[in-house]
């Protein structure tokens, strides 16, 4: 309560929430009974999967403790990693700078600003050399944040690590994000469009997935990025179908160019959100699994089992995170990481307190490994597979979420496809519609959020550490990018570049020369450039 | 709503796309009754103060969510100082710390609103501004 002596007394007499409407507009029902659910429930590792793609699932394994980390220099980043590898957890997540993910080196005038900010500056080889010093690419599975066709740069620059290192490509254990039209902040048009063309993007993006499908069999060559489109204020019935039609594009792609279903779906993953509707996110992870066994058998004819598992990496939705008492967004995350256990997810990310402020601290990075250590070891919840299965309410909110998710993918299948529907506008009309009507129902009260619009404190400064980076970090980095490219024998780059130039318009996979490139010290930026030339495109400056 | 005579542009400096909360606080101007231009994302300094020139404008708006906010604040500010149009007014919102606040204040900012600001008092913060 407040400091002065006012009592809320709007709350004694008989305190209720001011609906009982799911995040996604679904309408609890007062009580569920045996009535509302199918009946069929099918054993975790059996198809559709809906309990688990497993069947010993998290007594066999946990899930991967995977923290987004990356800032700065790579090798200040390199040393978060250690950090986090230290404290437990299990696997890399490496996020790159905006400029990275735009195909920007640190010297572009309008980059300069946001180095290293939102993640790690990376745009030449010996960047990625720095980043994964130490790191052993073959034991620690690495995911690395960057979308197509920048994801082809980053992949060769890893490649050509890995080479270095003597590790055979077999071997490499990870995850290219190269999800096209969501990395950035969702499918928004404006920033999907301003630094490359759409169709150039999605092509290079099948090049990518097409050059690892048979030289890399341990490496999943595409997270479809759910989270992304979640974040910017969907629902979870809109983020479900909307990653399920993009993959179907992926897939139709990818089979397009004459490969087997088989030899390639079983590397596709998913990057989901977990939001604060409990009930209802476990629900849409278990519809999903299923969504995706059917529409890989039926509508794809793979055969393989493994073909069909929706495999996917969790992230806890920093949308509900608040600025106010930033401790709350502790307790938020905690019931969202658990959410996604029992929604049975491969990996977890649990987003810091801190969220609302600033990159994660150290401590906060921290508190969100042992976040999930406390739900791993000390909740038991593990212990049995798909613990909530069975429920009349989870298995009646999976029917609908599943049923409501077809009847969407249908409506975008009717369009043409996500990509479609994407180029089209209707995409960015369905994000600020949710956008629009969140805020308002933020304003109402209907959507209420604690210390925000409800039992809101007087306004005080929190309290809280905050992460700052290096002052002179991105000075050092331009001047690095400058040098760099100052310093290195020129002809071989000249000549890499102009072969890319040469290829682009053609149907010829671009993987091997932007490797090629990449081994002739061409910088991030220099590659995108003469892609972007070849296309005749002109990006801001 | 009627126009009430003031008119604002809103736009994104630099590389970051989270344009949320801009395009928000663009639909509730709008609604309040102010002329608002949406630049956008991936303006530089020199073309936002250009563009405030064309329009016309009573203030520029900016939103920062990558702690890109006091790079740009003093690009901007001094781009406004080389022009003589230190009247302009500057609002600013987004992921700001507590700290910067001030700084950003300091710089010549005249108005900063960080998460969770319900729409009313930006919308009384803005008019008081305004005049």
């Amino acid at each position: 309560m407040n400091k002065n002596t006012d009592i809320n007394v709007s709350y004694l007499d008989g305190e209720k929430v001011p609906h009982f409407k799911s995040l996604s507009d679904i309408e609890y029902e007062r009580i569920y009974s045996g009535s509302d659910g199918s009946g069929e429930l099918p054993d975790a590792g059996q198809y559709p999967f809906t309990r688990g793609i497993h069947q010993d699932m998290y007594r066999r394994r946990l899930w991967t403790r995977r923290q987004q980390s990356g800032f700065g220099s790579p090798e200040e980043s390199n040393e978060r990693i250690k950090y986090l590898l230290k404290v437990g957890q299990t696997g890399v997540n490496m996020d790159t700078d905006v400029g990275t993910k735009l195909g920007l080196d640190p010297d572009y005038p309008l980059a300069q600003g946001d180095v290293g900010l939102q993640g790690t500056s990376i745009c030449t080889y010996e960047d990625m050399k720095a980043l994964f010093k130490d790191i052993p690419l073959d034991e620690v599975s690495s995911t690395l944040i960057v979308q197509p066709p920048y994801s082809a740069v980053i992949m060769a620059q890893y490649l050509l690590l890995a080479k270095e290192r003597g590790i055979p490509w077999e071997n490499l254990i990870g995850t290219i994000m190269n999800c096209s039209l969501t990395q950035l902040v969702g499918p928004t048009f404006q920033s999907n469009t301003a630094f490359f063309p759409i169709d150039l993007t999605i092509k290079i993006g099948l090049d990518v997935m097409e050059y690892l499908i048979p030289r890399a069999p341990r490496w999943n060559i595409v997270n479809i990025n759910a989270y992304n489109i979640r974040e910017t204020g969907v629902n979870a019935v809109q983020e479900a179908a909307f990653s399920m039609a993009m993959a179907a594009d992926y897939i139709k792609g990818l089979m397009k160019r004459g490969l087997d279903v088989d030899s390639f779906a079983r590397r596709i993953a998913f990057f989901s959100a977990a939001q604060l509707d409990l009930f209802e996110e476990v629900a849409k992870l278990r519809g999903m699994r299923r969504i995706w066994a059917r529409m890989l058998k039926e509508t794809f004819g793979a055969k393989n089992e493994q073909s069909m598992w929706f495999r996917t990496a969790i992230q806890t939705a920093a949308l509900p995170l608040t600025a106010q008492e930033p401790l709350n967004n502790i307790v938020r995350a905690a019931i969202q990481t658990l959410a996604a256990v029992l929604s049975g997810t491969q990996s977890i990310h649990t987003t810091g307190y801190d969220e609302a402020y600033s990159l994660p601290t150290e401590e906060s990075h921290k508190l969100s490994i042992r976040t999930q250590q406390i739900i791993a070891y000390e909740t038991k919840v593990v212990n049995s597979v798909d613990p909530l299965g069975g429920s009349y309410l989870i298995e009646s909110l999976t029917d609908q979420i599943e049923e409501q998710t077809w009847e969407m993918m249908k409506v975008i299948a009717d369009k043409g496809g996500f990509i479609q529907c994407f180029k089209d506008g209707w995409v960015e009309e369905q994000i600020n519609e949710a956008r629009y009507k969140m805020a308002e129902a933020i304003e109402s009260g209907q959507h209420p959020i604690v210390g925000v619009n409800t039992f809101r404190e007087q306004e005080e400064v929190a309290k809280i550490n905050i992460f700052k980076h290096a002052e002179d970090m991105q000075a050092k980095r331009i001047e690095y990018a400058m040098a760099f490219k100052k310093n290195r024998p020129q002809e071989p780059v000249k000549q890499a570049l102009e072969k890319i130039c040469h290829l682009t318009n053609g149907s010829t996979n671009l993987f091997e020369p932007i490797m090629h490139a990449v081994e002739a010290n061409a910088t991030l930026q220099e590659i995108c450039d003469a892609l972007r030339k070849s296309a005749d495109f002109t990006i801001p400056a | 709503m009627q126009f009430n005579g003031k008119k604002l542009i809103l736009g994104k400096l630099g590389l970051d796309a989270h344009d949320n909360g801009l395009r928000i606080v663009a639909k509730w101007l709008v609604g309040a009754g102010y002329e608002v231009i949406y630049s956008g994302l991936y303006n530089n300094p020199q073309r936002m103060v250009q563009m405030a020139m064309e329009e016309d404008v009573d203030a520029i708006g900016l939103s920062f969510l990558g702690c890109e906010h006091l790079y740009y604040a003093n690009k901007l500010m001094a781009e406004l100082g080389k022009r003589e149009l230190g009247h302009l007014k500057i609002i600013m919102g987004g992921v700001i710390p507590p700290d910067d606040v001030a700084t950003l204040k300091a710089l010549g900012v005249g108005l900063v609103f960080t998460p969770g600001t319900p729409k009313d008092q930006i919308l009384s913060s803005i008019k008081e501004l305004l005049g």
